[in-house]
């Protein structure tokens, strides 16, 4: 029980789906006159999930493309709502799922900072005091009173991502952004992930880099078709994972009659 | 409620820093710059005047001066009705990939209209000083106001933050209504061409009109006690007529009761809708 108490994230029977359009109408006259538009399907993308996680855990949610993983990581950041379930999150969020939110290509670094950073919800004390560590982290230095549509792209990155890990959050959420600027700036951002990570931050990362995943998380969360196939220790659910996907793929790579007999000995079995 | 109310005040650097974007940006890279504040109204004064001072006159004394008081705040009421519905969806980017309370939005838009509403007041008051010293009749003439004349001066404050939260509710309600329904601008916009006719702002409900016509324009048009009260205040010199303005306050409460249930019943599937 004492383990509940501790949950910084948990999720309860969580489902999501969304409705796809064949054809959106997005206006009055065709809601009204192009009423068939309007069919949808109902995808699930989540189906009845629910998960704990512990303060200053750091996770991997893999999983194949569309299986969910972000759905997932939009809810737990509330950009999403779950259609059944609860979601509880205790703790100032920071989620890497877009850099340089809000950012005015007119106005100075040092400006966008403020806008940025306020974005994740902090008060103007609050950035004043983290500001310096921006800068000297985004090493922007003399660039920082330029405006940022003079920056290159690293250099915006960079900025960004400065912004993004010194919010002080309790939880990250990191979704396959970490390919920010040069193998130096990667480095530092990852040197300064296992920091946090050290201080007892929370971090939920989605990524498709196993490398990263089993280098970094200490618990793994495998989604395939909205379900939690397998939740445990990094080493062992990634193995599965990769067992299961190459699996697939030799599947997928026979020709049709190896893939009749395949299947018909699976239900034979099962019988 | 509660708990929404102290987000939102969590999130006032974000709302300062979208004001502040949005004031200076929005004239970036024009030659005239800040100026076109000022400038934009007053050509529009100019268009007003000239067509319905010289066209369609009902004898108003110093009609310029009865025009640009209630077109000013006109400006502000029709930005946030013609403007304000697409203050979400225009910050998809945001919406779909960030946290931050949604009303951030709509509360900054209708702020920087407000703002800048304020700079444009400060030359309303230089106009209103300047004309307190002439005469309300046909020929030229120079006189000294007596300092009551300025006292009503001091109830603006009480219309401003009526205005405010009319104009804030109203957003709320238009922008969270547009995510779903995107014809939403085009008919506002047809919508405050017609409400700017069918409010006192270039012509005067008089004499019989008035007994006639006073419970629509002054109590059922939410603007038209407002507007009156910036004529009271500003051409006047007399202190609002303070009946209309609880009708005004009372149009306010329900738009501010309306528009933040309606947007926060909306709020959560923005991002899926957009």
């Amino acid at each position: 029980m004492k383990s509940k108490n501790n949950a910084i994230i948990s999720a309860e029977n969580v489902s999501k789906s969304f409705k796809i359009y064949f054809d959106k109408g997005y206006t009055l006259k065709d809601k009204l006159l192009f009423w068939r538009r309007n069919r949808h399907e109902k995808r699930e993308v989540l189906n009845d999930i629910s998960l704990k996680i512990r303060k200053g855990e750091s996770i991997g949610l893999i999983g194949r493309n569309g299986c969910g993983k972000s759905t997932m990581l939009k809810m737990l950041t509330r950009i999403y709502y779950p259609n059944s379930g609860k979601i509880t999150v205790n703790g100032r969020v920071s989620s890497l799922i877009e850099l340089g939110a809000g950012f005015h290509p007119d106005m100075t670094g040092r400006e966008n900072i403020y806008i940025n950073a306020s974005i994740y919800g902090l008060s103007k004390k609050e950035i004043d005091k983290r500001l310096q560590k921006i800068i000297d982290f985004s090493e922007l230095k003399d660039f920082i009173d330029n405006p940022i549509r003079t920056y290159s792209s690293g250099m915006y990155m960079r900025l960004a991502f400065a912004v993004a890990i010194n919010v002080n959050a309790d939880i990250l959420l990191i979704d396959e952004i970490l390919a920010v600027g040069d193998a130096n700036f990667q480095t530092k951002c990852f040197n300064k992930l296992r920091e946090l990570k050290k201080q007892g931050i929370t971090i939920v990362i989605v990524s498709h880099s196993m490398e990263l995943i089993s280098e970094f998380c200490d618990r793994c969360i495998w989604i395939e078709k909205g379900k939690i196939m397998g939740d445990g220790p990094t080493k062992k659910i990634s193995n599965k994972y990769l067992e299961y996907m190459s699996k697939e793929r030799n599947f997928a790579s026979l020709n049709e009659q190896d893939r009749i007999s395949i299947i018909s000995e699976k239900n034979r079995r099962k019988m | 409620m509660n708990h929404s109310i102290r987000e939102i005040l969590d999130y006032r650097q974000m709302i300062v820093g979208l004001v502040h974007r949005d004031l200076r940006g929005r004239y970036r890279g024009s030659i005239l710059g800040f100026l076109w504040t000022f400038v934009n109204p007053l050509l529009q004064l100019l268009v007003y005047t000239l067509i319905f001072g010289l066209l369609f006159n009902q004898g108003i004394p110093k009609f310029y001066l009865y025009v640009f008081v209630g077109l000013i705040p006109w400006l502000f009421f029709s930005a946030c009705l013609t403007g304000g519905c697409s203050s979400v969806l225009d910050q998809q980017g945001l919406v779909t990939k960030m946290y931050f309370p949604r009303e951030v939005l709509p509360i900054s838009y209708v702020t920087s209209q407000f703002f800048n509403m304020l700079y444009c007041f400060v030359i309303v008051i230089a106009v209103y000083i300047f004309a307190s010293f002439t005469a309300f009749t046909d020929n030229f003439q120079w006189v000294i106001p007596s300092p009551n004349f300025y006292l009503p001066l001091t109830s603006l404050p009480l219309l401003f933050i009526i205005q405010f939260f009319m104009c804030l509710g109203m957003t709320l309600f238009t922008s969270a209504i547009t995510v779903y329904v995107r014809d939403v601008k085009h008919i506002l916009s047809i919508i405050s061409m017609l409400w700017m006719f069918a409010t006192p702002l270039m012509w005067k409900l008089e004499g019989d009109r008035f007994a006639k016509w006073e419970w629509l324009f002054m109590y059922v048009n939410p603007m038209g006690g407002l507007i009156d009260g910036y004529h009271c205040i500003l051409y006047g010199g007399t202190w609002p007529n303070f009946t209309y303005l609880l009708a005004s306050t009372g149009w306010a409460i329900l738009a501010m009761v309306v528009g933040s249930l309606v947007f926060s019943k909306a709020k959560k599937r923005f991002a899926e809708e957009m």
